[in-house]
């Protein structure tokens, strides 16, 4: 597959077009995007919008930006209301040449580049909005968004409940319509455990949401009806199959003193099992490796928690287990983890894999955009650019894996991603890595939280010549900031307009946002 | 027309009157070049029907690879010393791996 073009000329390019195929999906934008960038020389101009710190006319602040939501909204917090935007474009008259004309002064408001669509309250008064929850169905233009009451950090061992993890009293999902603003179905979640920050604890593919809720261990699947109503379906933790309660239960004498380990505990126990007892052939060796390999490692076995699910299809998981220290936290370290791939309807373990594994490793690097695929959401999955679909990714990958210093702790710092995390890569062109180059620890398709940097970021080009195409300043335009002061920059790229977001956020001083757009 | 591209539609055939071939004395070859005559037959099972895996490749993969983890191994025999010049009948590919591994 020819990669470049061997001329700019539109009608040549149409008629290569012909003869060589481009990635499936991306057919229209391979094509239309290469001829715009390099004519028309993009350029970003990046406007300050209210130089006290964000401010939108009621002088009620912006708390923070959503994803774009199928490219036509765009959500803000205010307080506890939720307003949903739409993207308009700045438009202005000059009498003079306009390219060389500065900007006017109402390029600095924010109302020119988004218009409001409505403003519905959410949270109430001692539950605050979770930021950066947010999930979107694109087939009916549903979001969900989740409120929460403060966490508290004192978690009194209730019957269930795993300790070691804090307790949040009311976490509420919401299931919002997004055309109108009509909040259709919610969900609560009381004295629970929900990782909400970037969305980690739930999962929407198709219409089956996934929450993990990591104090009780329990893995809710909710199915989002046409309706816009939120149904759970499943619940698995101590028990999998829907009568499993009601078979222990009706089975079970009376006075036994133990009790049973919960469900999917024993799924995955017997998987291990029978996976070392097929290891040695041999009787008389058989258990003695077990002993070794199985019973040693019993009661870690056991210790184990979910930590984060994703879906890789309509019936089958793939589960994070780990231990409770390094659950609730997003740090990287580097202990021990396994994957495990979970069918829901034969309550089976398929595979289990530990972090460290080489043969993960190679399913991760041959088949990633598998772990994102969801074939409703076409406008989305098709257009992520990763080393799994881009030989430039896959070249930088090897390179990095080359240089480590040592295999295993580098299959164990890529599997940190895994489960994928549900929507959170931006399909924006500006990240396809066969188009552009850019340092990738200051800016990335993942939505992320990231140092801020005085010097603008580059986007270079892949194709020679290897010019700058554009770059991205982050920061204040103008004056000299505080370098002392610790700043974290996130943006958010439209997944298909040349717009794009930047938010600073500096300890103790106000938001500051920008607007970058192509003149 | 006698062009090498024989009377393909084209929205005006007059387009091609100008074709001139690059070598003026080369005739078209009147050979027909060989053609493959398959001597099995060729034709799909009456019944069958194709359809798209529902599990995609990677829980293929998964599958697979859990598949060989859990299908028991065939274990060694329990006479390791054959008793008559080392001789013992031929099994079936499988259990050649395993004789073998018994043997040494």
């Amino acid at each position: 597959m020819v990669r470049f073009f061997r001329s700019g000329n539109l009608a040549s390019r149409v008629f290569d077009r012909q003869l060589f195929s481009s990635r499936p999906g991306a057919a229209v934008r391979f094509l239309v995007l290469p001829l715009s960038l390099p004519l028309l020389l993009v350029r970003f101009l990046s406007c300050l919008v209210g130089s006290c710190g964000g401010c939108v006319e009621n002088g009620q602040s912006v708390a923070g930006f959503l994803p774009w939501s199928g490219g036509s909204t765009a959500l803000v917090w205010r307080g506890l209301d939720l307003v949903v935007y739409r993207p308009i474009w700045l438009t202005y008259s000059c009498n003079e040449e306009c390219d060389s004309h500065a900007l006017p002064p109402k390029a600095k408001k924010f109302d020119s580049f988004f218009k409001q669509l409505y403003s519905i309250p959410l949270a109430s008064s001692n539950e605050y909005i979770c930021k950066d929850f947010f999930l979107y169905m694109e087939c009916h233009q549903f979001g969900l968004f989740a409120t929460s009451t403060a966490q508290s950090n004192d978690s009194t061992a209730t019957e269930g409940a795993i300790h070691g993890v804090p307790s949040i009293e009311k976490i509420t999902f919401y299931l919002v319509r997004l055309e109108d603003g009509v909040i259709l179905d919610e969900k609560a979640f009381c004295n629970d455990f929900i990782n909400l920050a970037h969305s980690i604890g739930a999962y929407l593919y198709e219409d089956l949401l996934c929450i993990v809720s990591l104090r009780y261990q329990i893995i809710h699947i909710l199915q989002i009806r046409d309706s816009g109503n939120l149904v759970e379906v499943r619940r698995i933790g101590a028990f999998c199959q829907e009568d499993d309660e009601l078979f222990l239960h009706s089975h079970v004498q009376t006075g036994y003193g133990g009790s049973f380990l919960p469900g999917i505990k024993q799924r995955l126990l017997s998987y291990i099992f029978r996976k070392t007892w097929n290891e040695v052939p041999d009787q008389t060796l058989r258990v003695q490796h077990l002993k070794k390999k199985f019973y040693f490692h019993f009661q870690d076995y056991v210790d184990l928690i979910i930590w984060k699910v994703q879906f890789l299809d309509r019936r089958h998981l793939f589960i994070k287990f780990g231990s409770v220290d390094g659950g609730v936290s997003r740090s990287t370290d580097q202990n021990l983890a396994f994957f495990a791939v979970y069918n829901m309807e034969t309550t089976d373990i398929v595979s289990l894999y530990q972090n460290s594994s080489e043969e993960l490793y190679s399913l991760f690097e041959q088949f990633y955009d598998h772990f994102h695929a969801n074939p409703q959401d076409s406008s989305r999955g098709k257009f992520i650019s990763s080393h799994s679909n881009d030989v430039h990714a896959l070249d930088q990958l090897r390179t990095i894996k080359n240089k480590a210093s040592s295999s295993s702790q580098f299959v164990k710092k890529m599997m940190v991603s895994l489960p994928y995390t549900c929507q959170s890569q931006s399909p924006s062109p500006y990240f396809d890595l066969s188009l552009f180059r850019y340092d990738e620890k200051l800016i990335s398709a993942i939505d992320r939280h990231r140092h801020c940097t005085e010097h603008p970021i580059k986007f270079i080009s892949v194709r020679p010549p290897n010019v700058v195409k554009f770059k991205i300043k982050p920061g204040l335009d103008s004056g000299a900031s505080d370098s002392r002061a610790k700043r974290i920059s996130s943006f958010l790229f439209h997944p298909s307009f040349p717009l794009a977001l930047s938010i600073q956020q500096t300890y103790m001083q106000p938001t500051v946002i920008n607007i970058h757009f192509r003149r | 027309m006698g062009s090498p591209l024989g009377g393909w539609p084209s929205y005006n055939p007059h387009n091609f009157s100008q074709l001139v071939p690059a070598d003026p004395s080369a005739q078209p070859s009147n050979v027909t070049p060989a053609t493959y005559i398959a001597t099995h037959r060729t034709d799909p099972p009456p019944n069958q029907v194709i359809t798209t895996e529902p599990r995609n490749i990677l829980l293929r993969h998964f599958y697979q690879k859990s598949e060989e983890k859990l299908r028991p191994k065939r274990a060694a025999p329990d006479n390791l010393a054959p008793e008559n010049n080392n001789k013992q009948p031929r099994g079936t590919v499988a259990d050649v791996g395993s004789q073998s591994n018994a043997r040494s």
